[in-house]
């Protein structure tokens, strides 16, 4: 799970760790308001607040926002509400969002920060070698870039869980940054309060990009962003109730209230029910070589409700992009049966007028299959995920 | 010949009373595997499923000579199993349960690493030798005896591998499933190796996703090995939808990395990379 800017600097504020001042905004009057409140005098940042990074070199899509970017540095109090309605309101594209970018409702107006030095700072799971890897950079334009091509002017440093940063680990940063020695102390304390930060909120990411050093040698996160491990938001309650709807399509929505996950791809009319990321995938590449495309994904992993599979059945069959549906289910503690009688549920309350193949595996197929064919629906049936694809590119052909 | 497990393999269950564990457990058996306990710390000194339940994994092994544990335990409750099991001198462990705090993971890993044993999963199908050993999930009438192993991160895609392979004749030495978590128990290479060293296997699939850089370090082992067995390699994923934030995870990997760039790594080394399982049928073909 991801949060906002703005959330992850309050939790941070909570583990000691340093942030501008700063108050969230959702409208243009509000946006001034709290600018007044936060100081008197500017200049002022302004921050649109998505679930991606890179938004000071982002773009809005709509015309009357060009010439804004995710960030911008206002120092006049009464340019405020103008910067502020081109934020609101329009779609931010980043090199971080999808090209059809996020729709950016609220903004976070914070103290501008004058630092002296200001450098990149991570702590992420490493996968490949099961530990917590520290990451620190002079800012450069492309982190990426040097990443790839300059390994060694990132510094990482690897932390077993309960290995403490020490204050030679410290000084290894403080050398390779080039940061001024009497630094040093307080290095020590935003840095171990950020790993603390990252070990207690069972985040899988902390970045702060960047962190600002000030003129009197405490450092400050100018930005922050955390992803939290799915698997054990149980713990946290808290960071639970930050979710942030709106990141979501509605149809995202809907499936997950179900329990189940549902995506949406760019363009493509096809739509795929599946138990399990795997069959999905099977079927998208295979669409790929018959130059066809999906348009969205359902995976009903885990469902033994068959109400539940039917009302979210129901969101791909209304999806007007979906001229035909593929169902590729493999049964195992889910019987395949429970799917067919989902099917017979949702078609039965909305019609069915596009091209459907189901091809089931595994648990109870064969009563899967009898439950279609026993249907006065026009229900295709496959044998393997090949014949499902041919069967159903074959009818959309004749559906046209 | 398999790996990790054969018809010899003498498993206990961590959890078998419960209620998809007995389910799985009976498919198990019928399977021809050999389970020899269940741990449970309710009904300790009962019989489950003709099975006898022991209420600690030290006295299951005392007992039945148990050598390998498989794991029903509900995620939160899979460090301390396998800890336990560890301490009873266990050395294979699968654990199916998929929802395992990463943190959790990390102390699971220095646990296995230093009792060098070996861990499958979480949050897998589990690993099967076809007529002698399942420990996991694996649907019922899909596995065949035969040549080709299977490693995959997938659990789903795993099953379309398999009936690919039975289609071609083939059938499966050993499949396992090294799970889809952000950390893995065994890795590709590990698993690689092992199918390198079985006369059975005459031929691997390897079946890779986006994220991690298990695929990657696979295909450096796979491009030193000498006396290499043909390795198809299928790389896929779902790149339209990431859900990362910010550039870490993409500077541990030097580089954002694409489906593209893991299936070159992997023609560079040698092996057979194909685009869908429907390549798979005339993959095998070329390997008979």
């Amino acid at each position: 799970m991801n949060i906002h800017e703005y959330q992850a600097k309050k939790l941070l504020k909570q583990f000691k760790i340093k942030t501008p001042k700063g108050r969230i905004a959702y409208t243009q009057n509000e946006a001034l308001s709290v600018a007044q409140k936060i100081s008197d005098k500017g200049p002022w940042v302004l921050k649109a607040q998505i679930q991606a990074g890179a938004r000071a070199k982002g773009h809005f899509l709509e015309k009357e926002a060009q010439n804004v970017s995710g960030v911008e540095v206002v120092k006049k109090l009464k340019d405020i509400p103008l910067i502020a309605s081109q934020m609101l309101g329009h779609t931010l594209v980043t090199d971080q969002t999808q090209p059809q970018g996020k729709l950016v409702s609220k903004i976070y107006v914070e103290e501008f920060t004058s630092s002296v030095r200001s450098f990149y700072l991570s702590f992420v799971i490493n996968r490949i070698q099961a530990c917590i890897t520290l990451l620190v950079a002079n800012l450069t334009d492309n982190i990426l870039d040097l990443a790839q091509k300059k390994p060694e002017s990132i510094l990482r440093l690897n932390f077993d869980l309960n290995q403490k940063i020490t204050s030679q680990d410290i000084q290894q940063i403080l050398s390779f940054l080039d940061l001024p020695q009497t630094s040093l102390a307080k290095l020590k304390i935003f840095v171990q309060n950020l790993y603390h930060a990252f070990l207690e909120l069972d985040a899988t990411m902390l970045e702060i990009n960047p962190v600002g050093l000030l003129k009197d040698d405490s450092f400050v996160a100018l930005d922050a962003k955390i992803s939290f491990d799915d698997n054990a938001l149980f713990r946290h309650p808290d960071v639970v109730q930050m979710h942030d709807d709106y990141e979501a399509s509605e149809n995202v929505l809907k499936a997950a209230k179900c329990g189940f996950k549902y995506r949406e791809f760019e363009d493509g009319n096809i739509g795929l029910i599946v138990n399990g990321d795997g069959l999905a995938l099977a079927v998208h590449d295979y669409l790929k070589q018959k130059q066809a495309k999906a348009a969205c994904y359902l995976n009903i992993k885990g469902g033994v409700d068959e109400d539940k599979i039917a009302q979210s059945l129901k969101i791909m069959m209304t999806n007007p992009k979906v001229e035909g549906i593929i169902i590729n289910i493999l049964g195992g503690f889910l019987r395949c049966n429970l799917v067919a009688d989902g099917i017979i549920s949702a078609v039965s309350e909305i019609g069915l007028n596009i091209p459907l193949v189901a091809r089931f595996e595994g648990t109870n197929k064969e009563a899967a299959k009898e439950i279609l064919s026993g249907h006065h629906f026009p229900f295709l049936t496959a044998d393997s995920l090949q014949e499902a694809t041919l069967k159903l590119l074959e009818a959309m052909k004749e559906n046209d | 010949m398999s790996i990790l497990v054969n018809k010899n393999t003498r498993v206990l269950i961590q959890g078998i009373t419960g209620l998809q564990a007995s389910f799985h457990t009976k498919r198990m058996m019928s399977m021809g595997t050999n389970v020899v306990a269940g741990v449970s710390t309710h009904s300790a000194g009962e019989y489950h499923l003709g099975v006898p339940i022991f209420s600690n994994v030290k006295e299951a092994v005392k007992q039945t000579k148990a050598n390998a544990s498989l794991l029903f335990v509900p995620a939160k409750s899979v460090k301390p199993a396998i800890e336990e099991a560890l301490q009873a001198g266990i050395k294979l462990i699968v654990s199916i349960a998929y929802g395992v705090p990463i943190l959790d993971v990390l102390e699971i890993h220095k646990m296995i690493k230093a009792h060098d044993a070996v861990l499958i999963g979480p949050n897998t199908p589990g690993i099967i030798t076809p007529s002698e050993a399942c420990l996991g999930v694996f649907p019922e009438n899909i596995h065949q005896k035969g040549h080709i192993g299977i490693v995959s991160r997938s659990s789903t895609l795993t099953y379309e591998a398999v009936l690919e392979t039975n289609r071609a004749g083939l059938g499966q030495s050993t499949v396992i499933g090294i799970g889809d978590d952000m950390i893995a128990g065994s890795h590709f290479d590990k698993v690689l190796e092992l199918f390198h060293q079985d006369i059975e296997t005459k031929a691997i699939i390897l079946i890779g996703a986006l994220g991690g850089a298990y695929e990657e370090k696979a295909a450096a082992y796979y491009g030193t090995i000498k006396n290499k067995k043909p390795l198809i390699a299928y790389i896929t994923g779902f790149e339209d939808f990431g859900d990362d934030m910010g550039y870490a995870s993409d500077i541990i990997t030097h580089g954002k990395v694409t489906i593209q760039d893991k299936k070159r790594i992997f023609k560079d080394a040698g092996a057979l990379v194909i685009d869908s399982i429907d390549d798979l049928h005339e993959t095998l073909k070329y390997i008979k």
